[in-house]
């Protein structure tokens, strides 16, 4: 009786701790974040003020309003960087999970001479650093006539996400037994209707969960972006922040507006997918 | 045309400059202008002219990037690098533009003497590198001088504790010992501070020459030998590393460059501020600052030499050496820097570089007293600015400098030592671009 | 028909070798060739003025650049480390929820949604020894009375850089670590519940082996990933001051663009290149060391 009771308050005291720890560590995550939603509805005298102002005073829709205006009196062309950031993002994810596709059912199903080499050199490829890589490939672009358009943005991510999609996806692959899609050849499919009607859909989670990781690392890649676009012809918003930087001054507020047009795309969609991101993730890359 | 009355002479002088002006913009029907401009809200207004540009002269401009200044310095380099100068108009810089020794071609020869002549000397003299007028610069010139909170200085009993401490009138400093003095007498850490300066990067490194010249040094001697470890650059030094050891100045401060001042300044915890003249609006807007209504303007002070401080740069607009249709390319920077162009960004409260600009925007102020205090100070200011040294690896240098000053604000090592190693380091630079 | 069969994996790899090549490899070689030249960028013609290994030599040569190596070694050490710890936590902690799973995992992953130079400037804000969220908040607490110079004493500067990397990475190795524990079958919990062991015991020696792989994958992800790094620390700090904060990349950025020195800053980067190589084939080792017993005991 005794030491049911305790262990029920052990259990009780448990779930306390649980729930204050979860809060904790959910408001850490989050408070950087909701700070900087909430600087985009504040004056600046009250963003930078000190003593701090803690309750806001004053918040209006300003920053926003401003920055959908006109250029000169504090407008950004928004509608352009969006455009831009939301074309190039998604083709370049549609384009990764497609080759990502396509080379991780090579990697699972066949076996070829320096498989394991060509594999590691596809994920080594992603540890040069932008940095390393900006010059060479704008003297590329610019000689090539592609710097400041999408196509040249596309190819980049493209290639930059390429060797994570591949990786996820072969591992779905693999989880797939050989057999089902034999079987279904037996039937009469050819290859290429087998894998459409029995191993793609399989590979759904695998494909939603390296979906989002392209999707995110294009829509707020910044050090190549910076570099191999010029005008509202290929501006992403990433790029578009500096635009709330001039020489000697910096508008945060503006630049908080711009963040919270950034973010809310990107969270809507991680929102609508995380189920499949989760159980993406769990079978891609491990089981192998 | 009329030629009646009193109007005569105002007419008449209208009739005068029109030759020049209808000769300036000119008539390009089917030449496309491709363009480089500096990008942001600062700099935008003036583009919407572009549009009456083209009306004018029956040309296009086709903007190929706006960017802000750091980026398109990143993308003028790749460009020459890459060899794709296909562009015939870019923004300049004076403190950048010597680093493009090849790129952009000598505009005296495309805008007639009279024109150049209506800029202010002081300007068009930063604009020109070897002899050749690379840029005609906008109205949006940047010279600091001293922002301050007026209430400090109309407190009795702060200005008899002053009297008292240091034996003179607490007023506007004049020289930057009495900023010192000051600073450290208003300095009531972490609450307030006396001042505060750019700690970081090319901002360091001005502020530092500045300071080296009003103490009466050079930052490269007659020989292009780098030679601010002098004594004269040991004071200016000084001059940074005490207020930071008096606690004066905000401890983050060699982590500020002018973002963070401006935020500093406006948060009303900062006494005596020298800044540039695009945040005089800022500070007095009640919307963005604690110090609105509160904020006074001097010129900047003096250092021991008697010469003032006086860092200056301009932003300005060049054509590309190889640029096919220079004539048109030079219309558009004429016509960019011409009287109602600079109307338009001076209105918006930018410096300008023509003459008669600078009277039309004080007459324009009369009504407001702040505005005219703010332009009567950086007129004055004005009149004190010089350029950076004209040397292409000025930025390069600037990176190897800021560490060692930084080093030496930090109390990591002595002025000497600090100056010493970074003359060096300049040396090197110098050496290795096969200047010395 | 046999052929085609024979040449499939090829033509499947085709494209991904070629858009590697194409953005990748190829820069690759004209920066390394580079490396070995006294490329300057605003004078093209010294891209072919060869000059052997001198580039290299000033590199190794140069306290700067170990000091630099060194800490951004430390750095990543720390925060991978720490990333990993934290990210087992808070995955454990919402696995056991019992509400608001949807919810809790979007939450999991906002910083994810966060640009690099956003972290970056967000938290220059935030630690700004003056008017700083951080600052602030600990005067008002009655913590202290000083204002913390967070960005400018060394070790609080590498602290706060620290922190901004951890906030912003430690998502990815939390949603990993949760897709392992989803994905665990329940019965070993059971049994060892049953056989008696004590929380700590269950976790270390039923659930630990069992998610270290997804542990390893965020590794390798993430010291591919490293040189993300540079947006943050480029914006709060830039390396300074006085070099108290350099990394590798802030350095090479500097020396690359604003410098001008492209072949020297190519020789720096080969280095950086190699330290990300090195991570990612130690994690990725592990990876597949912990593969293969998983595979086994499954």
């Amino acid at each position: 009786m005794d030491r049911n009771s305790s262990a029920r308050s052990t259990r009780r005291l448990l779930a306390f701790g649980h729930f204050v720890g979860l809060f904790l560590a959910m408001t850490v995550i989050c408070l950087p974040g909701l700070w900087i939603v909430l600087n985009s509805l504040r004056p600046a005298v009250e963003i930078m003020a000190k003593p701090p102002v803690w309750i806001p005073q004053d918040l209006s829709l300003d920053a926003y309003v401003a920055m959908f205006g006109r250029v000169g009196q504090g407008g950004i062309p928004v509608w352009d960087y969006f455009r831009n950031s939301l074309i190039i993002s998604v083709t370049s994810t549609v384009i990764a999970i497609a080759i990502g596709m396509s080379g991780g059912y090579a990697f699972a199903r066949y076996r070829f001479r320096g498989k394991s080499t060509l594999f590691l050199g596809f994920m080594l490829s992603r540890t040069v650093p932008g940095i390393a890589l900006s010059l060479p490939l704008f003297i590329i672009y610019a000689r090539m006539g592609i710097i400041d358009t999408h196509f040249s943005l596309i190819v980049t991510y493209v290639a930059l996400n390429v060797p994570f999609t591949i990786w996820l996806i072969e591992g779905f692959f693999r989880q797939v037994p050989k057999d089902l899609a034999e079987a279904a050849q037996i039937d009469g499919c050819t290859r290429w209707q087998a894998f459409w009607a029995v191993e793609f859909p399989l590979a759904g989670p695998g494909i939603a969960s390296s979906g989002i990781f392209a999707f995110l690392t294009s829509w707020n890649e910044f050090a190549l972006a910076s570099q191999l676009t010029r005008s509202v012809n290929s501006k992403t918003l990433p790029v578009g922040l500096l635009d709330y930087t001039s020489e000697f001054t910096i508008d945060w507020r503006g630049m908080c507006a711009l963040a919270v047009v950034m973010i809310v795309p990107a969270l809507a969609l991680t929102f609508a997918i995380q189920k499949h991101l989760v159980s993406g993730l769990t079978f891609g890359a491990v089981k192998g | 045309m009329k030629f009646f009355g009193g109007a005569s002479a105002l007419a008449l002088a209208a009739f005068l400059a029109t030759p020049v002006a209808a000769q300036m913009p000119g008539k390009f029907d089917g030449v496309t202008i491709d363009a480089k401009l500096i990008g942001g809200q600062q700099y935008e207004a003036l583009y919407a002219r572009i549009a009456e540009w083209e009306a004018a002269t029956g040309a296009k401009v086709n903007i190929l990037s706006k960017k802000n200044h750091f980026e398109l310095d990143k993308e003028f380099k790749s460009d020459i690098a890459s060899g794709t100068i296909n562009w015939c108009v870019g923004s300049n810089h004076t403190s950048f533009a010597p680093q493009y020794p090849s790129l952009y071609t000598d505009l005296t020869a495309l805008i007639p003497a009279d024109e150049i002549a209506k800029f202010v000397p002081a300007n068009i003299g930063a604009s020109t590198v070897d002899g050749r007028l690379v840029m005609l610069p906008r109205a949006q010139f940047d010279v600091s001088a001293l922002y301050y909170q007026k209430s400090l200085y109309q407190d009795d009993a702060k200005k008899a504790a002053f009297k008292e401490k240091y034996g003179y009138d607490l007023a506007p400093p004049k020289t930057w010992k009495e900023v010192t003095d000051q600073a450290i007498f208003f300095s009531d850490p972490p609450n307030f501070y006396g001042t505060q300066f750019a700690g970081k990067e090319e901002g360091l490194n001005g502020r530092f020459y500045e300071m080296l010249v009003a103490e009466g040094g050079e930052y490269i001697d007659g020989d292009g030998k780098p030679a601010f470890n002098s004594e004269a650059g040991i004071r200016a030094l000084d001059w940074f590393v005490n207020l930071y050891k008096a606690k004066a100045v905000p401890a983050g401060t060699t982590n500020y460059l002018w973002d963070e001042l401006g935020a500093g300044f406006a948060s009303g915890t900062i006494a005596i501020n020298l800044d540039w003249p695009g945040w005089s609006g800022y500070f007095n807007d009640p919307k963005s600052s604690k110090a609105a209504g509160n904020v006074g303007v001097v010129v900047q002070p003096a250092g021991s030499s008697g010469k003032h401080t006086g860092w200056s740069g301009a932003h300005g607009f060049s054509v590309t050496e190889s640029c096919p249709t220079k004539e048109a390319a030079a219309s558009l920077v004429w016509w960019l820097t011409n009287e109602d162009s600079q109307k338009i960004e001076a209105g918006n409260g930018s410096l300008p570089t023509r003459g008669s600009v600078w009277d039309w925007v004080i007459a324009q102020a009369e009504t407001d007293p702040y505005k005219k205090e703010v332009l009567t100070a950086f007129q004055e200011a004005g009149t004190h600015a010089f350029p950076v040294p004209p040397l292409a690896e000025w930025i390069e240098i600037s990176n190897v400098v800021y560490p060692e000053l930084q080093a030496a604000i930090l109390g990591d090592k002595t002025s000497k030592e600090a100056l010493d190693t970074a003359a060096e380091k300049a040396t090197q630079v110098l050496q290795d671009a096969g200047k010395l | 028909m046999r052929k085609l069969r024979v040449s499939a994996p090829v033509l499947l790899l085709m494209p991904a070798i070629l858009v590697i090549a194409a953005v990748v490899v190829v820069p690759l070689i004209l920066s390394f060739y580079s490396s070995f030249t006294s490329f300057r960028l605003t004078k093209p013609e010294t891209l072919f003025v060869f000059i052997g290994l001198r580039n290299y030599v000033t590199v190794l040569s140069d306290p700067v650049f170990w000091t630099a190596f060194g800490r951004t070694v430390l750095l990543l050490t720390i925060a991978l480390n720490v990333e990993m710890l934290l990210g087992l936590g808070l995955a454990m902690m919402v696995d056991r929820a019992t509400r608001g799973q949807r919810m809790l995992r979007t939450m999991m992953m906002f910083p994810m949604m966060f640009s690099p130079i956003l972290v970056g400037f967000q938290f220059k804000f935030l630690f700004n020894d003056n008017v700083g969220l951080v600052n602030n908040a600990l005067q008002s607490l009655g913590l202290t009375d000083q204002a913390i110079p967070w960005l400018i004493e060394g070790d609080l500067a590498f602290f706060a850089i620290l922190v901004a990397e951890v906030w912003s990475s430690t998502s990815v190795f939390a949603i990993l670590i949760l897709a392992g524990l989803l994905a665990m079958p329940r019965e070993p919990i059971e049994a060892a519940r049953v056989d008696g062991c004590t929380p700590w015991q269950t976790f270390r020696y039923v659930t630990w082996p069992f998610v270290m792989p997804f542990a390893y994958i965020a590794m390798t992800i993430r010291s591919l990933d490293v040189a993300r790094a540079y947006d943050i620390v480029k914006i709060m700090t830039d390396g300074g001051p006085a070099r108290r904060t350099e990394l590798i990349w802030t350095l090479v950025g500097r020396i690359a663009y604003s410098d001008a020195r492209m072949g020297l800053a190519n020789a720096m980067a080969y280095f950086s290149i190699l330290l990300s190589i090195l991570f990612t084939v130690y994690f990725y080792r592990k990876l597949a060391a912990a593969r293969t017993q998983i595979a086994a005991e499954w």
